[in-house]
C-alpha cells in the first residue's frame, strides 16, 4: 500500500533487541551504543516495526509503547457475526467454529442468506379469500444480492428456523444425506449388509467415519501396550496426537524400543471406516461442462469456502458463518492487560484500552507553504496532493506536537544531519527542544480564555524562520519548523566510495523519510504514593521519560 | 413555503421542452426534469420521483406501464462515447424499476419487463437488458418473454451489451441466470409500492405539457 504523504510512523521499541543481537553476530561491533545508532527506516526490518500512532497501545506498568507484535492476544468471546449469539467454548469443541443456528452465506457471492417462504405471498386481489390461510409451506434460503436460492440446488426446508440441523440431513438435489449415526444403526439391524457405495460417502460422513475409526484403533493399541484406556482422555489429547504422529514418522523415539504389536495400526478398509477411492472416470463431468458451459462451473474462490470441492455451481452448498472472536491484549513483558473489550457481543465498548494516543504526543507534519489547493469538505478525507520535491532546494515543514497528557512535557528531538540510505537529504530541526503545555479540559480552556497569556516572550518566532524558536504554540500543542534539502536521485552524484550501489531506483526509494528520535520528559503523580500520607502528596511527583524513534514521510523527490 | 433550503443546486430547466405523451394515471412530481426535442411517453400507473431527469435530445423516451423511476436518475443521458453511439433514445418496458442515482445512456437502450436496475448503476448506450429482439414474428407466435433482469447496485453495463433474460449482474460484471421464477411476486411487490408512492408524491403532469 502506498502511504499517504506526508505521514508519521512510530517505531515500536520491541524490535530493537533482535536487531542489536543480529548486529553483534555479524560485525565485530566497535562498541557503538544502542542509543547512538541511527534508526534506518529503509532497513528491511523496519517494515515490521513502524506503525501509525493509531495502531499502538501503551503499557502503563512498563511505561512503554506496545505494538501488535509485542502483545499477546486472548480470546474473550466467540460469537456469530450474523446472529451475534455468543458461543460457549465448550460448544466450539464439539460443534466446530461455525454458527450452528440458521446463519448462512451465499455460496455464489458470500452475501448473507435469508430463509423465506417458497409459496408466493398472497395476491392482494385474492386477499382473505378463506381467512385462515395455512402457513404451512416450504422454505428456502435466498440471497438478496445475487438472487441465488437454495431451491436452485434442490434444497428446501420445512421450517424457517434450525436450518443447520435440516441442512445436515439433505444433499444437494434434495436426496437424504446419510449420517454416521444412521450407518451404525443400520449395521446393528443388518450386520450382513454390504458397506455403502463410494459415491455416497461425502466429506462430512468420511470425516466422522474416519474419526471414529481412528478412535477405536487408538483405543486398541493403547490397551495393547499399557492396558490403559486412553479413550476417555479423548482423541484430541496431546498424548494421542503425538502417538498418531509417531506412527507416521517411523517410531518417534529411535532410542526407545517398543515391545509387542503395540503401534501396529491398520488403515481404513471400507467406506464405513472412511475409505473412499478416487473416481477417475470424469466423462460425466466433461459431458456436463460441454452442455452447461463455463458459467456453470464453480470458481476457485467459491470452492475455498466449501468443505468439499465442487466443479459445478450446483455442487456448492450454503456456507455457515465462521465465528468471530473478541480478544483482549496483554503486554508480553509484564503480562498486564492493556486492552479488554466488554464481554457482551453487542457492546463495542472496552473495559480497558490503553492506547498510545493518550500517552505519547501526536506528531503531524505539513508543508509551511502548501502549493496544493485545499480539499473541499465534501470530498474529505481525501488528502491534498503536493507536487514532488525538487532536489537540492530547501523546503520547510511545520511539525506539530500535540500533548495528550495532563502534565506538561519537555520534548527533545534528534535527527541525523543527513537521512540514511543511498540518497541522503539534509535535515535541520530549527528548534530541537521545547516544552508542550498540559492537556486541559476542553471546557476549562474555553471558559478561562487565557490562551494569550500563556505565550512566552521571546520563545516564539513571529512568522519568521529562526533557529531555536518554536513556530507556534497553542493550548496543548507546539509546532516547530523542519528544514529539508532533498538529495538528487542521480546515481552519479553520489560520493565515490568503496562500494557504491549503482542499481536502479527501488520501489519507494524516492520517498524522503526522516528518522527522528523523540524524547519526552514529564513529571507525573507518583504511583507509589497512592494511599500515602496526605501531606506527602505534593512532593509525590515522579520524573518520567519516554524515548522512541519515529519516521516522518515528507514527500517524493522529483526524478530528474 | 418552507424556510429550509435544499442543499441541492437549483433545478436547471433551461433548454427545449420536449413534447410529452402522458397517461392519465401517471404520477409525476413537478420536480422532475424533462428536457430535449424528441417525445417523452409515460404510460399508465407509472410513478416518477422528484429530481429524476429525462433527456430526449438524441431520441424519444418511452416509459412503460407500472414503472418506478427513483430520484437522481438520469434517463437518456448523453453517451460517454458519442461517436460510436447509435441513434435512438431509451425504452423501458412494463414493471421496470430504476433505483436512485442510475444513469441510463441514450442510443437505442432498452430495458425489458420486470427488470430492476439497482442504485447507482450505469447502463451504457445501446445496451439491451433482458430484451430478446421483439420482432413482429415473435409477437404473432405469442412467445412469452420473462425478462426479469436484476442489475445490482453500482454496476456498470458497457454500451451495446445484451443481457439475456433473468440475468443477475453482480460484483463487477459477474453474471448468472436466475433459476427461480418469482417475477409474479416481484410484480405484486411493485404494485404495492406504487400504490403507496402515488399517495405520497404530489403529481403535476400539467406542468410539462
Ligand atoms: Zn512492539
Ligand atoms: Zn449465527
Ligand atoms: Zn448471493
Ligand atoms: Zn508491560
Amino acid at each position: 500500500m502506498a502511504p499517504v504523504i506526508p505521514y508519521t510512523y512510530i517505531q515500536c521499541p520491541c524490535s530493537d533487541n533482535s536487531a542489536h543481537d543480529n548486529a553483534n553476530d555479524t560485525h565485530s561491533q566497535d562498541s557503538v551504543d544502542d542509543d547512538e545508532r541511527t534508526f534506518d527506516p529503509r532497513a528491511p526490518r523496519s517494515n515490521y516495526s513502524l506503525y501509525p500512532l493509531e495502531y499502538l497501545l501503551y503499557c502503563e506498568d512498563c511505561q512503554q509503547i506496545r505494538c501488535p507484535r509485542c502483545v499477546n492476544e486472548e480470546v474473550v468471546t466467540y460469537y456469530c457475526p450474523h446472529c451475534l449469539f455468543e458461543v460457549p467454548s465448550s460448544n466450539l469443541r464439539s460443534e466446530g467454529n461455525r454458527c450452528t443456528r440458521s446463519c448462512y452465506q451465499c455460496p455464489v457471492c458470500i452475501s448473507p442468506l435469508q430463509s423465506m417462504s417458497m409459496t408466493p405471498s398472497q395476491d392482494p386481489s385474492h386477499l382473505n379469500a378463506d381467512g385462515t390461510a395455512s402457513q404451512a409451506g416450504t422454505y428456502a434460503l435466498f440471497c438478496q444480492y445475487c438472487n441465488w436460492s437454495s431451491s436452485e440446488i434442490g434444497i428446501e426446508f420445512d421450517r424457517p428456523s434450525g436450518i443447520h440441523a435440516q441442512l445436515a440431513k439433505v444433499k444437494n438435489g434434495g436426496e437424504h444425506k446419510i449420517t454416521a449415526k444412521e450407518i451404525k444403526e443400520k449395521r446393528k439391524e443388518n450386520p450382513d449388509e454390504p458397506p455403502i457405495p463410494d459415491e455416497q460417502l461425502d466429506a462430512d460422513l468420511q470425516f466422522s467415519t474416519l474419526k471414529s475409526f481412528y478412535q477405536t484403533q487408538l483405543a486398541d493399541t493403547n490397551t495393547a501396550v499399557t492396558g490403559m484406556q486412553f479413550d476417555s482422555v479423548g482423541f484430541s489429547s496431546p498424548a494421542a496426537l503425538s502417538r498418531i504422529m509417531s506412527l507416521y514418522t517411523g517410531h518417534g523415539h529411535p532410542g526407545r524400543k517398543r515391545q509387542g504389536p503395540s503401534d501396529v495400526m491398520r488403515e481404513a478398509l471400507t467406506t464405513e471406516e472412511g475409505l473412499k477411492t478416487v473416481d477417475l472416470d470424469e466423462s460425466m463431468a466433461i459431458k456436463k461442462l460441454q452442455q452447461l458451459g463455463w458459467d456453470e462451473t464453480a470458481s476457485t474462490q467459491q470452492n475455498l469456502e466449501q468443505t468439499e470441492v465442487s466443479r459445478f455451481q450446483d455442487g456448492l452448498r450454503p456456507i455457515p458463518y465462521l465465528l468471530r472472536t473478541k480478544r483482549s491484549k496483554r503486554c508480553s513483558v509484564c503480562r498486564h492487560i492493556i486492552s479488554k473489550p466488554e464481554n457482551k457481543v453487542q457492546s463495542t465498548r472496552f473495559k480497558i484500552r490503553l492506547v498510545a494516543k493518550s500517552y505519547i504526543p501526536n506528531i503531524t507534519i505539513r508543508p509551511l507553504n502548501p502549493t496544493a489547493p485545499p480539499v473541499p469538505t465534501t470530498s474529505r478525507p481525501q488528502h491534498p496532493e503536493e507536487p514532488s520535491l525538487e532536489p537540492l532546494k530547501p523546503y520547510h515543514y511545520i511539525v506539530t506536537f500535540k500533548n495528550p497528557l495532563f502534565d506538561s512535557i519537555k520534548v527533545t528531538l534528534a535527527t541525523p544531519n543527513t537521512t540514511p540510505g543511498r540518497f541522503s537529504s539534509k535535515v535541520t530541526v530549527l528548534c530541537p527542544q521545547f516544552e508542550v503545555d498540559a492537556n486541559t479540559d476542553m471546557w476549562d480552556d474555553a471558559l478561562k480564555d487565557d490562551g494569550r497569556d500563556r505565550r512566552r516572550k521571546g520563545e516564539e518566532s513571529n512568522g519568521q524562520l529562526e533557529a531555536g524558536k518554536i513556530w507556534e504554540r497553542g493550548r496543548n500543542w507546539v509546532s516547530i519548523v523542519l528544514e529539508v534539502v532533498p538529495a538528487s536521485l542521480r546515481l552519479n552524484n553520489q560520493e565515490p566510495g568503496a562500494d557504491v550501489d549503482k542499481s536502479p531506483l527501488k520501489e519507494d526509494e524516492d520517498v524522503l523519510e526522516i528518522p527522528m528520535f523523540v524524547r519526552m520528559e514529564w513529571e507525573a503523580d507518583s504511583q507509589q504514593d497512592v494511599g500515602a500520607a496526605p501531606g506527602k502528596d505534593r512532593d509525590g511527583r515522579e520524573k518520567r521519560e519516554l524515548a522512541y524513534w519515529c519516521v516522518l514521510g515528507v514527500g517524493r523527490i522529483h526524478h530528474d | 413555503m418552507s424556510k429550509r433550503h435544499s442543499i441541492l443546486p437549483a433545478i436547471d430547466r433551461s433548454g427545449p421542452r420536449p413534447p410529452v405523451n402522458f397517461s392519465s394515471s401517471l404520477t409525476i412530481s413537478d420536480n422532475a426534469i424533462l428536457q430535449g426535442t424528441h417525445s417523452i411517453t409515460m404510460q399508465a400507473e407509472t410513478v416518477i420521483h422528484p429530481r429524476s431527469k429525462f433527456e430526449s435530445h438524441l431520441g424519444s423516451i418511452l416509459i412503460g406501464r407500472r414503472c418506478l423511476i427513483h430520484e437522481q436518475t438520469q434517463l437518456g443521458a448523453r453517451p460517454a462515447d458519442i461517436d460510436t453511439a447509435k441513434p435512438g433514445g431509451v425504452a423501458l418496458a412494463d414493471y421496470v424499476t430504476i433505483e436512485a442515482g442510475c444513469v441510463i445512456e441514450a442510443g437505442g437502450t432498452e430495458i425489458g419487463e420486470g427488470s430492476i436496475i439497482q442504485a447507482g448503476t450505469k447502463i451504457g448506450s445501446g445496451a439491451r437488458i433482458g430484451k430478446v429482439l421483439i420482432s413482429l414474428h415473435h409477437l404473432e407466435l405469442g412467445v412469452d418473454f420473462s425478462k426479469n433482469c436484476t442489475i445490482t447496485p453500482m454496476s456498470t453495463v458497457a454500451p451495446g451489451t445484451v443481457v439475456p433474460d433473468s440475468t443477475v449482474v453482480f460484483s463487477n460484471g459477474t453474471k448468472r441466470i436466475e433459476k427461480r421464477d418469482i417475477s409474479d411476486q416481484k410484480k405484486i411487490g411493485l404494485i404495492k409500492q406504487l400504490a403507496v408512492l402515488r399517495k405520497m408524491i404530489r403529481s403535476n403532469p400539467d406542468k410539462f405539457k
